[in-house]
């Protein structure tokens, strides 16, 4: 099964699920709203075939969930459950806006992105460097990962307990490879015409399909939902 | 060099190259701020100390960007770009004006010193860290509300009451002062950072 879905209502998707996170769910019902739209996103990564990061998530999630619900209260105090409590805030509260951000960025082509950006008027320097933003997230974390290995090599694993050091030593390798892809980044946009004074067409034709409808409507619903039930009854 | 002859060009205008490095630095200092902000929920204390620790983790990549500011923008587009994070990621709007206001008059500052005095940077650098605060907004504007939500969300009454005795209305403006010094700091020891690592190498 193979679902596009125009970035458009992606966006929307993310606007909607942390607009919902935001105000916190106090009864079962808006329980159940954040819920089904935590899985939207979920469901949509398998559609993806993204199984194995879609799992985690979610076994992340429903553990967290029931620990909420089953053994933390107000009453709870002592410091194991004061910090099982924040993971589980942590986790519920957040996790729902990361897996669709997550969802957003994995599917999302940087062109359809500019592109959706574009017809929706937004400048340029924002598209640019917010699609920067969205494909530089999992650079910093390969990046990351190749500093942590290379230290393992020399021997090195937690910059020898200081924390000056152990900052140092992941912050400034990051930084230096983080700029020279800026500078190879920068040269292949200039290549492919971006920001040029001609505007741009764009390979990717975006158009609403029944999918992006049906979202588009069935999220709306639910943040009407959400925000009448919580504020007006 | 056809960089160069553009800048003289076009020394106002924003080019591709601006919005890359702005989208870049972006990424790094949210990812700092991911980082720190976990720590908030060992402890109520760690959320104040966000206002300590962003900035002063922070410091490198931000001095780093700092060194490579030349043009009026680039800064504000890079709080523009936080406050748009921040809602993404379940902070709240509350605190989207101070963090856009603050980068506005940060760019102001660093570019009334032409983007090379470094008093004007460390100034700079200090106001920018307000966005830090933003954070807080939600918790000190609707703090009753706020209150109850968290407990009903599942957090303990005694987080939510330790939380709130560091983070309060009255608290607000220290948080702003200490968010101001630590930027200030900030700039110090990540200017430090920057002539010890990349002028040598020749980056800068």
């Amino acid at each position: 099964m193979n679902i596009r879905l125009d970035p458009r209502t992606k966006l929307y998707m993310i606007l909607v699920v942390s607009a919902v996170v935001m105000m916190s769910a106090t009864t079962p019902l808006l329980w159940s709203v954040r819920i089904i739209i935590t899985l939207v996103p979920i469901v949509l990564l398998i559609a993806e075939k993204r199984y194995a990061s879609t799992f985690r998530f979610f076994a992340l999630y429903i553990t967290a969930l029931v620990l909420t619900f089953c053994f933390l209260s107000e009453e709870s105090t002592g410091i194991i459950q004061s910090l099982l409590t924040g993971y589980c805030g942590i986790i519920a509260q957040f996790l729902p806006a990361m897996i669709t951000a997550w969802y957003v960025i994995r599917t999302t082509k940087i062109d359809e992105f500019v592109s959706a950006m574009q017809k929706m008027h937004i400048p340029d320097g924002i598209t640019i460097s917010l699609a920067v933003v969205m494909r530089f997230f999992p650079t910093i974390k390969e990046e990351y990962c190749s500093i942590r290995d290379a230290m393992k090599m020399r021997g090195i694993t937690l910059g020898g307990g200081s924390i000056v050091k152990m900052i140092e030593y992941r912050m400034i390798p990051l930084l230096f490879s983080c700029v020279s892809i800026g500078d190879e980044l920068s040269a292949a946009a200039i290549t492919k015409g971006l920001g040029g004074k001609v505007k741009r067409t764009s390979v990717a034709v975006l158009r609403l399909s029944a999918a992006d409808i049906i979202l588009l409507s069935g999220f709306t619903a639910a943040a009407a939902v959400f925000v009448i039930f919580k504020y007006f009854i | 060099m056809a960089d160069k002859k553009e800048h003289t060009i076009e020394k106002k205008k924003l080019g591709v190259r601006d919005f890359i490095t702005v989208g870049i630095f972006t990424a790094i200092l949210f990812v700092v701020e991911f980082a720190c902000a976990l720590l908030g929920y060992l402890h109520p204390i760690m959320v104040a100390a966000l206002s300590v620790l962003i900035p002063i983790v922070g410091c490198i990549p931000m001095m780093l960007f700092y060194t490579k500011v030349e043009k009026f923008g680039m800064i504000t587009i890079m709080s523009i770009l936080m406050a748009i994070i921040l809602f993404v990621t379940g902070m709240g709007y509350l605190g989207a004006p101070i963090t856009i206001i603050s980068g506005v008059v940060a760019d102001l500052i660093a570019k009334s010193g032409g983007y090379k005095s470094f008093k004007k940077t460390i100034l700079s650098n200090g106001i920018f860290s307000f966005w830090i605060c933003s954070n807080y907004f939600p918790v000190v504007v609707t703090a009753d509300s706020y209150r109850k939500d968290l407990i009903d969300a599942g957090y303990s009454a005694e987080y939510c009451d330790s939380l709130f005795a560091f983070v309060n209305y009255k608290t607000i403006a220290v948080l702003f002062i200490v968010c101001l010094a630590c930027g200030c700091l900030g700039a110090l020891i990540g200017k430090a950072a920057v002539k010890k690592h990349f002028e040598k190498a020749g980056i800068v």
